[in-house]
């Protein structure tokens, strides 16, 4: 059977950018601290008190992007929901474990620990969408977002499903944010910084008006050796039919950590020789999950057909037009590699 | 009396983050459940943690929360007559 096509139709973010918009690709903010939270939208604007008070921040988040995209798309009720985590609800998780130590193992609170699992922000996605379908966490550290993508595409081309609702979403505690600095994870660079995750993407399997972009394929490898990179992605060029030459520029997960920015700078330069590089970490900052916005990012330039001057890794590059290619490479301490090929709609 | 039902009620929307509500919002007579307030049964769960935690009265049977939860007034009566802290 033909493999069907697979689209980014729509995709939605709230993150330390300005929320629910593209401003970061004109109007970018520029951050200085290894901590920064995102920028959260005025909830009640859009739900109803007694909706909002039992929400802890990530759920908001991750339930306001997920209508915005489904409204976008008129998709009421996607077949599938595919989410994202690498720490879950780790804000309710501390305020349950909190109260559970200070009182003595006794008295847990229970709206706390319920919302407290990973799997609670696609249960809420579900409720609220009325979707008894497909329903799927991904809590993979740093590969959850490539899995939770990878999960959508393979029903999507197969002709499973004909959309879903995918998903990345984490918060920082401040906390847990001193925890990941002890461990040398982030916050030890004068250019990098910890952010927060909320994208929603919604994928269809076909093309349709005003789909940003189309999802070619994804390869993921754990602890590769130097060939099984060259191989990897030459699999996914040949599968997309689409050479080398085709790429217009490579997006990376640069993020100001010595460890994780050398691992891009010897990789790209041997499988992607002479190819412009873009980064979005600096804009985005880091988290589990950054890699969803990665990839909503580099839909945005394609959908936009454009790509703004400062996503350029390398300074003196111009605003690009007329973009048809874009390549995404991810890796997670030098561990987890993953290659996603997005390309403008029609080509 | 009057001073625990204030209490109370400033305990409720803390606990509960009725972020909306002032305590004179909360009616002493209203119903919590259902009509009134329009709380459920998570809140329900919530109301025996609070009654335990801050008033030490442990409630084991669920048809007694039913009894108790009728009002602000009603909960605070109970409180009164059965509080250990």
């Amino acid at each position: 059977m033909a493999k069907k096509e697979v689209y980014i139709w729509a995709a939605g973010q709230i993150s330390v950018q300005s929320p629910l918009s593209e401003a970061w690709m004109t109007e970018p903010l520029c951050y200085r601290e290894p901590y920064v939270q995102a920028i959260d939208p005025d909830y009640k604007q859009y739900f109803a008190p007694n909706t909002l008070r039992r929400l802890g921040k990530i759920l908001r988040r991750a339930l306001l992007t997920s209508r915005r995209v489904m409204e976008e798309t008129g998709i009421a009720c996607p077949d599938a929901i595919i989410t994202a985590t690498g720490l879950g609800c780790i804000e309710n998780t501390e305020i349950f474990l909190d109260a559970l130590i200070r009182e003595g193992e006794e008295l847990l609170k229970p709206t706390h620990f319920m919302q407290s699992t990973h799997n609670t922000i696609g249960s809420l996605i579900a409720i609220d969408s009325s979707c008894h379908g497909y329903n799927t966490t991904y809590a993979h550290k740093g590969i959850s977002f490539e899995c939770a993508l990878s999960d959508a595409f393979l029903q999507l081309s197969n002709g499973r499903i004909a959309t879903a609702l995918t998903g990345a979403h984490d918060e920082m505690t401040p906390d847990y944010f001193v925890l990941l600095k002890r461990m040398g994870y982030l916050g030890h660079a004068p250019n990098g910084f910890s952010g927060e995750t909320a994208v929603s993407l919604l994928l269809g399997g076909h093309k349709r008006e005003n789909a940003l972009c189309r999802l070619q394929g994804i390869e993921f490898l754990y602890r590769p050796e130097k060939d099984d990179l060259q191989q990897s992605l030459g699999r996914l060029l040949q599968q997309s039919q689409c050479r080398m030459e085709d790429i217009d520029a490579v997006m990376t997960g640069y993020n100001g950590q010595e460890a994780n920015d050398r691992v891009y700078t010897e990789n790209c330069a041997r499988l992607f020789p002479g190819k412009r590089l873009l980064h979005y970490k600096h804009l985005f900052g880091e988290s589990y999950t950054a890699s969803g916005l990665g990839v909503y990012a580099a839909a945005a330039c394609l959908g936009r057909q454009s790509i703004p001057a400062h996503l350029f890794f390398h300074p003196g590059n111009r605003e690009q037009q007329g973009v048809r290619h874009l390549l995404f490479y991810n890796q997670f301490e030098n561990k987890n590699h993953s290659f996603i090929l997005l390309s403008a709609c029609g080509k | 009396m009057n001073e625990l039902i204030l209490t109370l009620k400033k305990e409720i929307i803390e606990v509960l983050n009725l972020e909306d509500l002032k305590p004179e919002d909360i009616l002493d007579d209203a119903p919590l459940f259902g009509e009134g307030l329009g709380l459920d049964s998570i809140d329900a769960l919530e109301l025996i943690v609070l009654m335990e935690k801050n008033y030490g009265i442990k409630l084991n049977d669920p048809a007694q929360g039913r009894d108790v939860f009728r009002s602000i007034r009603v909960m605070a009566g109970y409180i009164q007559a059965n509080r250990v802290k």
